[in-house]
């Protein structure tokens, strides 16, 4: 990889591990080997919103190109956010994309990211099913996405009639995941979940 | 008699308004990561915005914006200081 690239990610290393995010346990990025080019990131779920207390994993790829082009970032806990995908973990974000600038670091990203499930733009998804849900029924995708911090994220508020469904669907013999996608799809409705999960 | 003999040494920094450069964040005493001197060879260039850079890094990062080149801290339009 390009001599700037690994400089600079080793000094922000250094910046992240020492910056004042870090020592309140807000923001946290580790390596995954030695290369410096795949790294795992952690940022806990912001206060007064449904992911409060939830710590999310990132998968982070440095292209070669760093920093002259942002780095790869997805989610690997499972999420529901307007502007994450709730399959796959991708992230809609201006500034992961065509708004990213040299200047940005590890530090300014996470720190983004933290921002961005304190403030969804559904008007910009990734996820259009959870945008919409967002949009039409802002208490249920509350709800929802609370359930799913609480499930994939160890977040400590749970939503008891949500976990009881999704049991009921499990008891069935379905998926567990994907019982709580067909029941968070369909706004909890348990006959509709099973049909689409049928069908 | 005593025979005094002085040796003169001197110092110098670049005064820029920030201790690292903000796109290799190497600190602006020492050089980018491609080069191996700090001085004359890898100066630092100014924007009319202020800030300041390696002047290759900056010039790296104007080559790999397509469209608008702004810069990297404010995202004004960069304009280098005359």
């Amino acid at each position: 990889m390009a001599n700037i690239a690994v400089a600079r990610i080793k000094r922000e290393f250094k910046e992240v591990v020492k910056s004042e995010e870090v020592a309140k346990c807000h923001i946290k990025v580790e390596l995954v080997d030695d290369s410096f080019t795949s790294l795992r990131g952690e940022i806990l779920g912001p206060p007064d919103t449904p992911y409060e207390g939830g710590t999310f994993i990132l998968d982070i790829r440095i292209p070669e190109t760093y920093p002259f082009n942002p780095p790869k970032v997805q989610f690997l806990t499972k999420i529901w956010h307007p502007n994450i995908s709730s399959v796959t973990g991708a992230i809609c974000l201006d500034i992961l994309k065509d708004q990213w600038a040299a200047a940005m670091t590890l530090r300014t990203v996470l720190l983004s990211l933290q921002a961005l499930l304190a403030a969804p733009e559904p008007d910009d998804p990734q996820d259009a099913v959870v945008a919409r849900q967002y949009k039409e029924t802002s208490d249920i995708f509350s709800q929802t996405a609370r359930h799913w911090a609480s499930n994939y994220a160890s977040a400590p508020h749970r939503e008891p009639v949500m976990d009881d469904k999704v049991a009921q669907l499990k008891n069935m013999g379905f998926d567990e995941h994907k019982a709580r996608v067909a029941l968070s799809t369909h706004n909890w409705d348990i006959e509709q979940a099973m049909e689409n999960i049928l069908s | 008699m005593s025979n005094c003999r002085y040796t003169a040494v001197a110092t110098w920094r670049w005064v820029a308004n920030d201790d690292n450069c903000g796109i290799c964040r190497m600190p602006f005493d020492g050089c980018c990561p491609d080069c191996k001197v700090p001085g004359d060879d890898c100066p630092l260039v100014w924007g009319r915005c202020s800030h300041c850079f390696h002047i290759h890094c900056i010039v790296k990062w104007l080559n790999s914006q397509q469209v608008h080149q702004l810069c990297p801290m404010c995202r004004q339009e960069w304009k280098f200081k005359e």
